[in-house]
């Protein structure tokens, strides 16, 4: 007995002291998990840093500006509550292009305020004439002032004729001018993005969207569905719709995310469900196949350099197992509680926020050591077999190659399993004992329902596949480990099986 | 009370073939015993079966009369014939560990590792590697894991293939000097010199079958063939033509042959040579194990065949 744990020792010091321990410790973990969580930074987190300014180039003349921030403010915060968006109109104010044609029109807008001034006067005038019969020299004085009527209208007319074209000119001046000022903001990074809305844009309901990428779906979205409602309202004001009654028309709705969950309801971070199990299988598959990989060559390599033979003239063949299954099951463990500690430090200095990921729970911490522990005999059994029937590495790679594709198979199904976690089919794949502990790692946390009866079963499949393999292994291997040479056939295999 | 190990009838069927048949002898303390045989002969299954790394499918081993099962396991030490350790490991610690596996506390087990290393001439490879070392090197590292324990019997599976003379002489002197104590040395040799030196005790085996088992001194008086050794500077060759003998050697003017009759007497033979050619050397020959060996075993198959 003593020997079973001088060699698991041995084993456990000899692997744990290796590169390769460390590497598949902290290096390839850390990998996959940056290598999966990258995405979800880029396409989350980083443009909500802090507030964007949006700019406004309105010739619709309905403020529209206005009507946007306040939507805006209504809708989208930032984490501190402060808005995230700013609506910016811009201003041609230094514009000399734009100031010069400004006075001109204010010119023109007044020699036509003058005119129709002197055309109003003429019409009151002539109103009076009509009126009052008793004027003397009444009929000449219509008839004059019939003609500066129509002198003074024909001016009128023509001054109105000009101000619209100066009208027109200001308007596509300014439009130039403002998108010439935003496109610099935007070159500068000052302006995230701008809109411009067109004179006729309450009919129309056409506006552009400038930005430098103007393929961020998640920005342009937000803005079609707050324009919406606003030009709505727009609309419904011209048809003089009362207020109070627009209000009650346009309140907004607004959806929050839940899901059940037995301890009442959390909100749903999808991001943080859906990854944290498959780092979860990730990390259990790489505890079972670190420690049963050490195990799987640490018999072939015995086997093939026959240092077998010097340690089974000194301890029996179930000490040596048994010493290399307690080892390197051991290491697994200190590698699954490096991981679990390394968690709980990361939770306890707020870097996960392990109040809003409910499964980072103690439980689930358990649930892992256990199917790990399962996972762990019930391959490392496989592997010690494989490795001693098995006469040379290349195929025995191959064997355990083929073991790991098995184990890891449960993540290409890992989305459905996010979407139905207790599936019937899944269910049943996860009492396959090659896929329990991948499946059970991911439904777990996923499940809405606890999984109390399933985690019953499986591990007691576990438990009566573990005694068989470990039963299997332990006859192949006092007998394979002293063949060398030639590789087993089967019916070798099942002679050495039977043989006491 | 000095040791005793017994093997009775042990018998080893693998698949069909028999490696071990029906073998017995027995050992005494201070006694080193010769596992001869050909290729194959099944010495290293016999050995394995000593060592409790196979049990035999029928027969005994017992050591003073206890079953081998139920002897500890560090009572024995083995050097198998396929030499291996671990590559990356350390010399000092590999060792320690050996000896820990056979009951030493780590301390005495040290103590000794470097003892024996330093005996071979290895103290300075203490903190190497062992796939830093020579292959022979690597063998000596072996034997020293084999006997670090201080075990009472030591089995040791062709322990000279590999080492050079050198180092067969000092693992010779190690292992006269572990006779000394009265413990039990069992060792398979194709040299059969080595063996000559070493062994009091041969079994020779074939087929995994005792043909040929006793004291060395006695087998050899019992194997004495009435032959004599000749050779000259000149041809011999006519030497052929003597009807009174029968040659069994021969070679660069150098002839073995024996006497057809025992009762004829050398002389007349020498005083007929010597008319005919110098004689250079004369000597009657005391049968070498290599010649008990190859003409037993070719017997054993001539018979058989
Ligand atoms: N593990 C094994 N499985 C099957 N057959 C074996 C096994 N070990 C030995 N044998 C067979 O048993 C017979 C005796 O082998 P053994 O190794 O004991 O011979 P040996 O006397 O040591 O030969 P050598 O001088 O070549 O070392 C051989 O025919 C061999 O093929
Ligand atoms: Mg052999």
């Amino acid at each position: 007995m003593k020997n079973l744990f001088r060699i698991a020792r041995w084993e456990f010091i000899t692997r744990f002291r290796s590169r390769s321990f460390l590497f598949n410790t902290f290096v390839s973990p850390l990998l996959f998990t940056a290598v999966i969580t990258l995405p979800i930074f880029f396409f989350n987190y980083t443009p909500e840093v802090s507030t964007k300014l949006v700019g406004v180039i309105d010739l619709s003349g309905k403020n529209l500006a206005k009507d946007l921030q306040k939507q805006l403010n209504r809708y989208y915060r930032l984490d501190n509550q402060s808005r995230e968006y700013v609506v910016l109109k811009v201003s041609v104010d230094n514009s000399m292009p734009y100031n010069e044609a400004l006075s001109e029109y204010k010119e023109a807008v007044a020699y036509k305020d003058s005119v129709t001034a002197v055309f109003n006067q003429i019409k009151r005038q002539r109103s009076e004439y009509y009126k009052n019969t008793k004027i003397p020299n009444r009929d000449y004085f219509l008839k004059t002032s019939y003609e500066k009527l129509q002198t003074s209208r024909e001016e009128k007319e023509l001054a109105e004729i000009e101000l619209s074209h100066y009208k027109a000119s200001l308007d596509s001046l300014y439009k130039r001018e403002a998108q010439k000022m935003a496109d610099s903001l935007l070159i500068s990074d000052v302006l995230n993005a701008y809109l411009l809305f067109p004179d006729d844009f309450t009919r129309r309901g056409h506006l552009e969207y400038h930005s430098k990428n103007p393929g961020d779906l998640r920005e342009t979205e937000r803005f079609e569905k707050i324009l919406q409602t606003i030009i709505i309202e727009k609309r419904m004001l011209e048809d003089r719709v009362a207020r109070p009654k627009i209000k009650r028309w346009l309140s907004s709705i607004s959806i929050q995310k839940y899901q059940l969950m037995p301890q009442g309801q959390t909100e749903w971070n999808f991001y943080a469900q859906f990854y944290g199990p498959l780092i979860g299988v990730f990390l259990l598959f790489m505890a079972i196949f670190t420690s049963g990989g050490y195990l799987f060559s640490s018999v072939l390599l015995e086997k093939s350099n026959r240092v077998i033979e010097i340690l089974l003239s000194y301890a029996s063949s179930r000490q040596l197992m048994g010493g290399k299954i307690l080892g390197l099951g051991f290491l697994g463990l200190v590698q699954v509680l490096t991981w679990i500690f390394i968690t709980a430090l990361f939770a306890a200095s707020d870097i996960i926020p392990v109040d809003k990921i409910n499964y980072l729970s103690l439980a689930n911490a358990f649930y892992f050591l256990l199917y790990f522990s399962l996972g762990f005999l019930f391959y490392g059994a496989i592997f010690i077999t494989v490795g001693s029937i098995s006469s040379n590495e290349y195929d025995a790679q191959q064997i355990n190659q083929l073991l790991r594709t098995v184990a890891i198979f449960p993540v290409l199904l890992s989305l459905v399993v996010l979407a139905e976690p207790n599936a019937p089919f899944i269910q049943a794949l996860s009492y396959i004992p090659f896929l329990t502990p991948s499946f059970m790692i991911m439904r777990i946390p996923l499940s809405s329902v606890p999984l109390t009866m399933d985690i019953y079963i499986t591990v007691g499949i576990m438990i009566i596949s573990i005694i068989a393999v470990i039963l299997l292994a332990g006859r192949t291997f006092r007998v394979a480990t002293l063949m060398q040479g030639k590789r087993a056939s089967f019916s070798e295999v099942l002679q050495w099986i039977r043989v006491k | 009370m000095s040791l005793l190990l017994q093997v009775n009838q042990i018998y080893k069927e693998f698949l069909g073939v028999t490696a071990v048949n029906n073998l017995t002898f027995s050992v005494h303390g201070g006694e080193t015993f010769g596992l001869l045989g050909p290729n194959g002969a099944g010495k290293t299954t016999a050995m394995r079966m000593i060592m409790n790394i196979i049990a035999p499918d029928q027969g005994t081993v017992l050591l003073n009369d206890e079953a081998r099962a139920k002897i500890p396991n560090h009572r024995f030490g083995y050097l198998p014939e396929e030499r291996g350790l671990y590559p990356g490991a350390n010399v000092l610690e590999m060792l320690t560990y050996f000896g820990t596996l056979n009951n030493l506390s780590k301390r005495k087990a040290e103590v000794e590792a470097i003892r024996f290393l330093d005996r071979l001439g290895m103290v300075d490879f203490t903190d190497r590697k062992i796939n830093q070392l020579s292959k022979g090197m690597q063998q000596k590292i072996q034997f020293v894991a084999a006997f670090l324990h201080d075990p009472d019997v030591l089995i040791l599976d062709e322990p000279f293939s590999g080492l050079d003379p050198i180092n067969q002489i000092v693992l010779r002197e190690i292992l006269e000097e572990y006779k000394k104590k009265n413990k039990i040395l069992i060792i398979s040799t194709h040299q059969m010199e080595q063996a000559e030196k070493l062994c009091d005790h041969i079994c020779l085996i074939n087929q995994g079958k005792v043909i040929l088992e006793g004291n060395l001194n006695t087998l050899k008086r019992k194997n004495r063939e009435n032959a004599y050794l000749l050779s000259s500077d000149e041809d011999l060759s006519f030497l052929k033509d003597f009807s009174e003998l029968t040659i069994l050697e021969e070679g660069n003017n150098t002839y073995k042959f024996a006497l057809n009759d025992s009762k004829l007497s050398v002389s007349g033979i020498l005083k007929k040579v010597e008319a005919q050619a110098n004689i250079r050397k004369f000597e009657m020959m005391e049968p070498s194990l290599h010649d008990i060996f190859i003409q037993k075993v070719q017997e054993e198959n001539g018979g058989q065949a």
